[in-house]
């Protein structure tokens, strides 16, 4: 189905890869990315009808990190405004949506996250089942070693294929990776995101208005985002059927893409998504180097699709898939399809 | 640039939560070294039971439609975890495991006391270690250990129990190193000095105190530093009735919005060296520092006359 109205992301900044920002609050290390990407379109906060953000408290463990952030934005006079607990590339949902009712013309997309203040693997047990689950603290890399056995057990992978998604990933050995220690088994170091802090933002913006304030502009053809029980038990952690009916929903197969952002934070989480995305060799996959190279929470999602659209303006592709994931073991999954105008 | 301000801060909360009647039975269950699961509309037997079908939707609350299933079962994937964190079911290496219950359809997830990952397999043969103390929690199953032994053949419970459990707390601890960033950190040295230093906007010129880094007017970083204070006039207050717990002021006090000298913003703080019924709008105020405090314990009257209501109108 073609969306209501022509919706393109026109800017994309992000702060890079940052072990730690402790000499910076949230809003510090966010409002520089702001301004970037403003200043890419030449508009002002004024100019822009919606603003939306993601981001988490319990990251940083700081109550209402949110509304502190906001104060790098410019929320005077009163802004239209809106923020989700989740990651940013859900925030761009809300406002792609708040463009299509025409409620808007252009949208502000940001999401940051500190996880060097807290334990990050600790943290993200509190997101899971508080009955039956989270009194265990099984951390988030134990619970993607479990799908990771899971996916060796089916033949599908085995240690030395995760090593050379992660080689790959950040441009090194594979070798090297498949000599690091293990931190659960089967995922060794180099199978798990790096722990960092980061921020990112995005300009959408509709029609014409997008034509005039980028070259390229890398049309949104779809979004979709679906979601899998919460028990880890129930769901086959070897597939994704909630990453491929988001990808047909978005209309990621009805032609072959060249490129695609894929969030996955764990080596064996690729395996998975490119199985379930239909992604053959000809595709790219993460030619920014995705999660594995950096994986700023709540941003790393706003960051694929950052991405994806940027190789779109840079005319380095043409149809590309954008994937967010939030939840563990690629419980949610949202993906979109961004394509640039023909050449 | 100062040094990195860093202090501990510790996020810890108990959860109290109510159960609901699937939830109350399982967890009840446990305490009573009993595994209960639902059955579906079509047939699957859910173990941890839930009180939504996943895969339907369909509400499962009939009693009827629970299910006893062995305290035996078979790893369906595991993961060796050889430094286990605070919180998690064993202390000494063990293996995360998901089990499938003898009986039913869906697994599991705790702990599997083994010696080390060279026992530990899919496929292979578990059963439950009791906790010695159960309370109705997941706890209560103190880890899942090799079993090599026949399938045990549950009883047939069917889910009422006496003294049903009917909520769990579940405490919860977060640690975190707690950085202020730039300009709280700058704020937080000028202190020390006893010295109040806010920001200004290089837009609208307005001195925030405490300074957090940006406008939120503008957007912009603040970075011109501004002394500010230390007399002040109080904008606004209210008068405290209610004792806080920990905190070793008599009642009733006055608590104040405070515009610092210099300042575009009022900041708050407490009142003292007056009754708290004389405390009034405009009334003129400096800090008070006590003896290795590092920030104003309250604020006094100068004794100035009061301030034109007029000079602090924009700062209500």
């Amino acid at each position: 189905m073609q969306p209501l109205r022509d919706v393109a992301v026109v800017a994309f900044a992000h702060t890079g890869h940052l072990r730690t920002a402790d000499e910076l609050s949230e809003v510090e290390m966010l409002m520089p990315v702001l301004h970037e990407v403003l200043d890419r379109t030449g508009l002002k906060t004024a100019d822009i009808d919606f603003t939306c953000s993601g981001s988490c408290d319990y990251l940083a463990g700081r109550a209402f990190s949110f509304t502190l952030a906001l104060d790098g934005v410019g929320a005077w006079p009163p802004i239209s405004e809106s923020h989700v607990e989740m990651d940013g590339a859900w925030a761009l949902y809300e406002a792609w949506t708040k463009i299509l009712t025409g409620d808007a013309d252009t949208a502000l997309v940001y999401s940051y996250g500190k996880s060097s203040p807290g334990s990050v693997r600790d943290v993200l047990t509190r997101q899971l089942d508080p009955y039956y689950v989270a009194p265990l603290w099984p951390d988030s890399v134990a619970l993607a070693a479990l799908q990771a056995q899971a996916l060796i057990d089916t033949g599908a992978t085995d240690e030395p294929a995760l090593a050379a998604v992660a080689a790959r990933s950040r441009n090194s050995e594979t070798n090297t990776a498949a000599q690091q220690d293990y931190v659960v088994r089967p995922l060794r170091t180099g199978d798990c995101p790096p722990v960092g802090d980061g921020a990112a933002a995005v300009v959408l913006a509709a029609g014409d208005r997008a034509r005039d304030l980028c070259a390229r502009p890398a049309w949104i053809r779809g979004i979709d985002h679906r979601i899998e029980a919460h028990g880890l038990g129930v769901r086959d952690l070897t597939d994704s059927p909630s990453a491929r009916l988001a990808a047909e929903k978005a209309g990621a197969f009805e032609r072959p893409v060249d490129t695609a952002e894929l969030h996955a934070p764990f080596s064996s989480q690729e395996v998975v998504l490119r199985k379930a995305l239909r992604l053959d060799d000809d595709v790219r996959i993460n030619p920014s180097g995705g999660a594995l190279a950096a994986n700023p929470v709540m941003a790393a999602g706003l960051i694929r699709i950052g991405e994806a659209a940027a190789r779109i303006h840079r005319g380095e592709s043409d149809r590309a898939l954008a994937h967010a994931t939030s939840g563990p073991c690629l419980q949610q999954n949202l993906v979109a399809v961004l394509e640039g105008d023909p050449r | 640039m100062p040094e990195v301000l860093k202090a501990p801060l510790v996020v810890e909360f108990p959860f109290t939560r109510s159960l609901g009647p699937v939830q109350s039975a399982f967890l009840t269950g446990l305490r009573e070294r009993v595994v209960l699961g639902v059955k579906t509309g079509d047939g699957r037997v859910l173990v941890p039971p839930v009180e939504y079908d996943p895969v339907t939707a369909e509400e499962i609350r009939d009693l009827g439609s629970f299910v006893e299933v062995a305290p035996t079962g078979t790893v369906t994937t595991w993961a060796w975890n050889h430094a286990p964190r605070r919180g998690q079911p064993l202390s000494t290496p063990f293996a995360w495991v998901l089990v499938r219950l003898d009986g039913a359809d869906t697994a599991l997830l705790h702990a599997l006391d083994a010696p080390g990952p060279d026992a530990v397999h899919t496929g292979m043969r578990v059963r439950i270690r009791w906790a010695d103390e159960r309370t109705g929690a997941i706890t209560d199953i103190a880890c899942f250990e090799p079993y090599d032994g026949d399938r045990a053949e549950p009883a047939g419970h069917t889910g009422e129990f006496e003294n049903p459990v009917t909520g769990i707390v579940a405490p919860a601890r977060l640690d975190y190193t707690y950085t202020p960033g730039r300009a709280q950190s700058a704020y937080i040295h000028a202190l020390g000095d006893r010295r109040i230093v806010g920001e200004r906007c290089p837009s609208c010129r307005k001195v925030y105190v405490p300074p957090r880094g940006a406008c939120p007017t503008c957007g912009l970083a603040t970075s011109e530093q501004v002394e500010v204070g230390p007399r002040g006039t109080v904008t606004t207050f209210c008068i405290v009735n209610i004792k806080a717990k920990n905190l070793d002021i008599e009642v009733p006090y006055v608590y104040a919005h405070i515009a610092l000298d210099g300042a575009d913003l009022a900041l708050h703080g407490r009142i003292g060296g007056i009754p708290y019924d004389r405390v009034r709008m405009g009334l003129r105020v400096e800090p008070v520092w006590t003896e290795g405090s590092r920030h104003p314990d309250h604020y006094r009257p100068t004794g100035e006359p009061d301030a034109d209501y007029e000079t602090y109108k924009e700062l209500l």
